[in-house]
């Protein structure tokens, strides 16, 4: 049974595929999409040696155009079978795909957003968006990576593009320091991965994650000291990247300091992208020991806290959405913990305890847990994308990064002023604090259901207790909007292709949050591959 | 004790000692010349594991190529006399210590190794064949090719990112 209603119109966009006649993936279909993203970077950077056209705004439209194409291959690919693909190193499933779906959502919205935003600055360069859609790319590999050095590999691919993007706009010492950090740190977690990745290969004799799934087990009984390094080694590594608390320190000065429409490709991309390569290893590592349950559900339950607690304190808006993005990917990490409730019943520790629920069997809750998963990284990114979008449209050419560039203040009063940004900011405002008829709140709401049919009750009601505390920050913006008188500085100015991001994510934060039947339909008939 | 034994204890004394003396000597140049010794020493290691081409690319590459950007980068930068004095903030202490731990894990996990040791012997004939270049060229394009293809884009995107970082100002 499906975790999720269901309506009867959902799937008229889709190829129709009867069940008899599906055939096991090609890797030239799962890899289209990637495959698109990374030759248009490389004419991107063709066109920046030898076009001679003044205005470099084609640029910007040509990766929006990649994207939005890759985004619909990948959008048809949810639906095919899952299998494994090129020797086994590779994985298509409904799962990868979503995910390259959403890293084409982010990329297509983060170049429209870097259009307007680098043409007021007069600092279009086809660099930018070559290396925009070389990290979607890297997104879209590491969604299907099926081994540990593949993933390894992707993962470096999304986050060198990302550094340099980060680095791309350098105004005064904020952004410099945030590029450099993200820099220092990412290599670092990198170096921690790769380290716990050869631990578990020296344990396992495989870096292949199905053969891990089994081979696993049975090396943390006859070699934990190698083992069980490796695994918290890797484990440390896929923390840092979706920034969970305590290594959750790089991202408000990263979130602050990197260009604005590259912080949104950052909250709506990278942060999915590091979510799938977190799920795809602990799916198959977490059966192993109940240890890694509770690992989880300690960090997801301080993340939760600790990130909306950080964001109260914020004056600065930008900062304020980087520490929600750590309490978001708090909630994430329930429904990550969530896969691995049934393997481990009755394992208690204090508030994460889990309680036996009679209903879910491992075959119900994993693809429920999966899809609720997806369904909050999806609403996620298109909320964040949007947020993003506001900041990037208020902020002013002179700012140059100034402190002060995205204090509230900045807000105060937008709603007489531009009240088209204000509506929409306070959209998304809604839907991050998961207010009702949001897509949001529908995120929160099948990511604790999730939670709470997989027996974790007290992490999920410290879900709630958190999301209701965010309001207060959430609901501050909103206020400074609507009920301060507006100051007499200036505001940035407009631009069509900001506006079109802003109005795409506004109506879809609204419309999906009223109509979710389709979408719910097309995650549940998503293959899933799992293992068992 | 065999040859093997014996040129294992003079790399691995030779690269432990060039590896303390790239991180305690006072000079950058000191310390690149010393990582260039440990990367030779390490090399010999890598021979005895039967890793052949791999031993020659890391003489190639690392002790060639990557030196060689290392000096010119030390070249570059502005050395002041004597670096400041280290101070051991808590910060430090709690590297310090997460270093000790880390250290402690591996020894640990290095002796239990060679206790299991004795009893694994499996693979000495494909140890002979494993390092050389055909073989490696043939899994990389065949079992490999994806991470490889992957590996080509990274670089790729590397490139183009140190470009734009290079540039002055956009």
């Amino acid at each position: 049974m499906s975790a999720f209603p269901s309506l009867a119109f959902s799937s008229m966009l889709l190829p129709a595929m009867p069940a008899s006649t599906v055939s096991p993936p090609s890797f030239v279909q799962t890899l289209l999409p990637a495959a698109i993203l990374a030759v248009t970077a490389m004419l991107l950077m063709l066109t920046e040696a030898f076009s001679v056209s003044k205005s470099r705004s084609y640029q910007a439209i040509l990766a929006a155009g990649a994207s939005a194409v890759a985004g619909f291959l990948a959008f048809q690919n949810t639906q095919l079978p899952a299998g494994f693909i090129l020797n086994d190193r590779g994985v298509a499933d409904g799962f990868s795909s979503w995910i390259t779906l959403i890293a084409c959502l982010a990329a297509g919205m983060s170049s429209l957003l870097a259009l307007g935003f680098f043409r007021q600055r007069n600092a279009e360069r086809g660099e930018f968006y070559a290396l925009l859609l070389f990290a979607a790319a890297g997104m879209s590999l590491l969604a299907v990576s099926n081994e540990l050095i593949t993933l390894f590999v992707n993962l470096e691919l999304m986050s060198v593009a990302t550094y340099a993007l980060a680095a791309f706009w350098r105004r005064g010492n904020r952004s410099v320091e945030s590029a450099f950090k993200y820099f220092i740190l990412g290599a670092f977690a990198s170096a921690i991965l790769i380290y716990g990745v050869a631990l578990l290969y020296g344990a396992t004799g495989t870096t292949q994650l199905n053969l891990l799934h089994t081979a696993l087990p049975n090396a943390l009984k006859t070699t934990p000291w190698l083992s069980w390094p490796g695994l918290i080694l890797v484990l440390t590594g896929l923390s840092f990247k979706i920034a969970a608390v305590p290594l959750h320190m790089w991202t408000p000065d990263v979130y602050e300091g990197a260009p604005t429409p590259v912080t949104a490709l950052m909250g709506a991309g990278i942060k999915a992208a590091a979510f799938v390569a977190l799920v795809r290893v602990v799916l198959h590592v977490g059966d192993s020991s109940a240890v890694l349950l509770h690992i989880l559900s300690f960090l997801a339950a301080i993340t939760m806290v600790v990130g909306n607690l950080m964001a109260i304190a914020q004056r600065n808006v930008k900062r304020m959405l980087a520490y929600s993005s750590i309490a978001h990917a708090g909630y994430i990490l329930i429904g990550v913990a969530a896969l691995f409730t049934t393997s481990h019943w009755g394992n208690d520790v204090g508030v994460l305890s889990v309680t036996k629920v009679a209903t879910p069997t491992i075959e119900t809750l994993r693809p429920a847990a999966l899809q609720g998963i997806l369904f909050y990284l999806l609403s996620y990114a298109i909320t964040v994308v949007g947020a993003f979008g506001v900041l990037a449209a208020i902020e002013k050419r002179e700012d140059d990064g100034a402190a002060d560039a995205w204090d509230l203040n900045r807000l105060s009063g937008l709603a007489t002023r531009r009240p088209g940004w204000a509506l929409a900011m306070a959209l998304f405002m809604f839907s991050m604090g998961g207010i009702p008829s949001t897509i949001g709140f529908l995120g929160k709401l099948y990511l604790f259901k999730v939670g709470i049919s997989a027996g974790l009750i007290g992490l999920s009601v410290l879900g709630v207790l958190a999301s209701a505390a965010g309001m207060y920050y959430y609901l501050r913006v909103i206020v400074y909007m609507y009920m301060k008188p507006s100051p007499e500085t200036e505001i940035g100015l407009r631009h069509w292709s900001t506006e079109f991001v802003l109005a795409v994510s506004a109506v879809a934060v609204i419309l999906l949050g009223l109509l979710p039947g389709p979408l719910l339909d097309w995650l549940s008939q998503a293959a899933l591959f799992i293992p068992n | 004790m065999s040859v093997e034994i014996i040129l294992f204890f003079v790399f691995s004394v030779c690269t432990l000692a060039g590896a303390s003396l790239v991180i305690f000597a006072k000079s950058p140049l000191t310390s690149a010349m010393s990582l260039v010794a440990t990367f030779f020493f390490l090399a010999g290691i890598y021979v005895l594991l039967f890793a052949h081409a791999i031993a020659a690319l890391q003489i190639m590459v690392y002790a060639g190529a990557v030196m060689v950007l290392f000096l010119l980068v030390i070249m570059l930068l502005p050395l002041k006399d004597a670096p400041p004095p280290l101070r051991l903030s808590p910060a430090r202490w709690i590297g310090a210590l997460s270093s000790a731990t880390v250290l402690s894990i591996l020894i640990y996990a290095s002796l239990q190794w060679h206790n299991s040791l004795e009893t694994n012997t499996t693979g000495q004939n494909a140890l002979m064949y494993f390092g050389n270049l055909e073989d490696i060229g043939i899994s990389i394009y065949t079992q490999w090719l994806f991470p490889f293809e992957a590996l080509s884009l990274l670089l790729l995107a590397a490139i183009l990112g140190a470009v734009v970082i290079a540039k002055k100002r956009i």
